[in-house]
């Protein structure tokens, strides 16, 4: 029996999805192998029972989200936060350390609390047992269909631990925070894309989040400070893609 | 060893000559600080007043990342990729990267031979070529500022010609089949050749004293230096794989989706990445930055083959986005420096 396969969608703009919908030359195959229950945006489709593998994207901003989440977990053996949102909270996760959500829904939207469905953005990894993350903003097609591939081989798919810096060098590409000073995040953001950004002379912004050990992130904030790039400007750069980073991820001299 | 005497007139006739050996690469500026080996189209691309490429002719013999052989589980086989037959010809590289390829290439073709290696050495024919040292070059501190072998030909500028050092048989036999292009070596010949390395020797301005080093790094096991450095170091792994006698290298396998045949692929890796350390059941012998910028430095401050691990290319501390200076954080180890 192929494995039972579901995509499912929570607070996102739902372009790791469509991600998988690009995989054109591989899709054919894909479903070949494997029994898709759910798939919002490529089917109205819908299934009920378990699911062997579920990709989840978007992040945790509603009850309904959190609902949603916890029942594919229930149903599911692996469960994949798929993509930055799902990983790291997403870009709507980037004020998060700034006030209630009844305080901001106050401000923005002059309504009382209770009036929307709203939470703060948080990753799903806050909520229930993740069993693998694939980041990117959106996700990478080949570290997908790779990961695919590795679970229904019945292996552990490969992550990317390192960061982006090691495929600008296995690119021989320039460094663009030696060359011109840029505030490139490459020394502490997952690799995956093949230095994308880099590779064509910009600096990363960050769209595969950290790496696992974020201790480099003090170190990234120094450099960048020394390079006289403001404490707002380094920490609004680092908060877009890589969700809360608390203060005290920068270490004790700020 | 053979000596000869290359006019600058026969430049280009000789670096024909070079091509017709296989396919010609040298160093070529890429961006504002940075140099490669590129395979060269047209003489005015080669670059040779460079200082040191950003990454080393290492590429040549263990490719950045490369597929070593493909798989069939149904059929239990596994197919090497054909070694194919195209020669090279590496013009241009200096003492520095030849020291550290004789260490790579007993490294990967002694006690445990790789074939892709050996194949590549085969098919190799390396030009050296003098240089004069930057800020950060501290080659003559490592003793690798002059190659005594690992070459076929070595050309030392003596200003109207080339002093030519001929270090294999594949040098003697390009001498012999291109007996036009060379003239013999005479005495004044010999002498500009001499002052030419004083010139070279006396312009060095950075330095590490190497005495002792192994034993006093041992004793900074302890030492604040480790936190000092390791909590600047952004752990991004580009001074392992900017180095020309870093090798380690991380093997990854890649199931295709018929779930039946796949490749296997080794590509760079380096001792400042968090899973370097990492082993089975989830200990990591090296969790912290502090650990790792330490077994680096130790690594690099020891004997491998009765050769130092550190050629005094320069390369980690100028292509550090952290600025971490190699030679000063040796120096802080040693207590040259506080």
């Amino acid at each position: 029996m192929k494995p039972r396969v579901g995509i499912f969608s929570l607070t996102g703009c739902a372009g790791d999805q469509l991600q998988i919908l690009n995989m054109e030359d591989e899709l054919l195959d894909l479903v070949s192998h494997i029994h898709i229950v759910d798939f919002q945006e490529g089917s109205s489709y819908k299934e009920e029972g378990p699911v062997d593998i579920a990709f989840v994207e978007g992040s945790v901003s509603t009850e309904t989200d959190l609902k949603h989440l916890k029942e594919i977990r229930e149903r599911s053996k692996v469960l994949i936060a798929f993509g930055n949102c799902a990983v790291e909270g997403g870009i709507q996760a980037m004020r998060n350390d700034e006030g209630s959500i009844d305080e901001r829904l106050k401000e923005v939207y002059g309504v009382e609390p209770g009036f929307f469905d709203a939470r703060l953005s948080k990753p799903l990894s806050e909520y229930v047992d993740v069993d693998l993350d694939i980041p990117g903003c959106p996700v990478e097609k080949e570290e997908t269909l790779r990961a695919i591939t590795s679970l229904l081989h019945g292996d552990t798919p490969l992550r990317f631990t390192y960061p982006v810096c090691v495929e600008c060098k296995l690119n021989e590409y320039p460094c663009v925070i030696i060359e011109s000073g840029k505030p490139c995040l490459g020394p502490v953001i997952r690799a995956g894309c093949d230095a994308r950004c880099p590779g064509l002379g910009l600096d990363c912004i960050g769209c595969r989040g950290p790496v696992d050990s974020a201790s480099g992130f003090a170190a990234e904030y120094s450099m960048l400070l020394e390079k006289g790039y403001s404490k707002e400007f380094i920490l609004n750069r680092l908060r877009v893609f890589s969700g809360e980073v608390k203060e005290d991820f920068l270490g004790g001299d700020q | 060893m053979l000596v000869k005497v290359l006019a600058k007139s026969s430049f280009s006739s000789f670096v024909g000559a070079l091509g017709d050996y296989g396919d010609l690469y040298a160093p070529v500026k890429t961006s504002e600080k940075v140099h490669s080996f590129k395979e060269i189209e047209s003489l005015t691309d080669i670059d040779l007043s460079y200082t040191r490429t950003m990454i080393p002719p290492k590429k040549f013999f263990i490719h950045p990342e490369e597929v070593i052989f493909e798989f069939n589980i149904d059929e239990e086989l596994y197919i090497e990729p054909p070694g194919g037959d195209e020669r090279i010809v590496l013009f241009g590289v200096h003492s520095c990267d030849i020291n550290a390829l004789n260490l790579l290439a007993k490294v990967f073709t002694e006690e445990l031979p790789d074939k892709y290696y050996l194949e590549r050495k085969e098919r190799s024919f390396i030009v050296g070529v003098s240089c004069v040292p930057d800020e950060y070059c501290f080659c003559h501190s490592t003793g690798t500022s002059y190659a005594q072998e690992g070459f076929e030909l070595f050309l030392h500028d003596i200003g109207d010609s080339y002093f030519v050092r001929v270090g294999s048989l594949k040098g003697h036999e390009f001498i012999a089949t291109h007996p036009s292009l060379f003239e013999a070596a005479e005495q004044s010949h010999y002498d500009s050749f001499k002052d030419a390395e004083r010139k070279m020797y006396a312009s060095f301005t950075n330095e590490l004293e190497m005495a002792g080093l192994q034993d006093l790094l041992d004793m900074a096991y302890e030492s604040e230096v480790w936190t000092e450095y390791g909590d600047k170091c952004l752990g991004c792994g580009s001074c392992n794989l900017v180095c020309p006698r870093c090798r380690c290298y991380d093997v990854e396998d890649h199931i295709n989706l018929d779930l039946n045949t796949g490749e296997r692929v080794r590509k760079w890796y380096s001792c400042m990445l968090s899973e370097h350390g990492l082993v089975a059941g989830g200990h990591n012998f090296r969790p912290t930055a502090r650990e790792r910028i330490r077994n680096r430095f130790n690594c690099k401050g020891s004997l491998r083959e009765d050769m130092p691990n550190c050629v005094g290319c320069g390369r980690c501390t100028v292509f550090c986005p952290a600025e971490i200076d190699y030679v000063e954080v040796m120096k802080k180890v040693r207590g040259d420096l506080k």
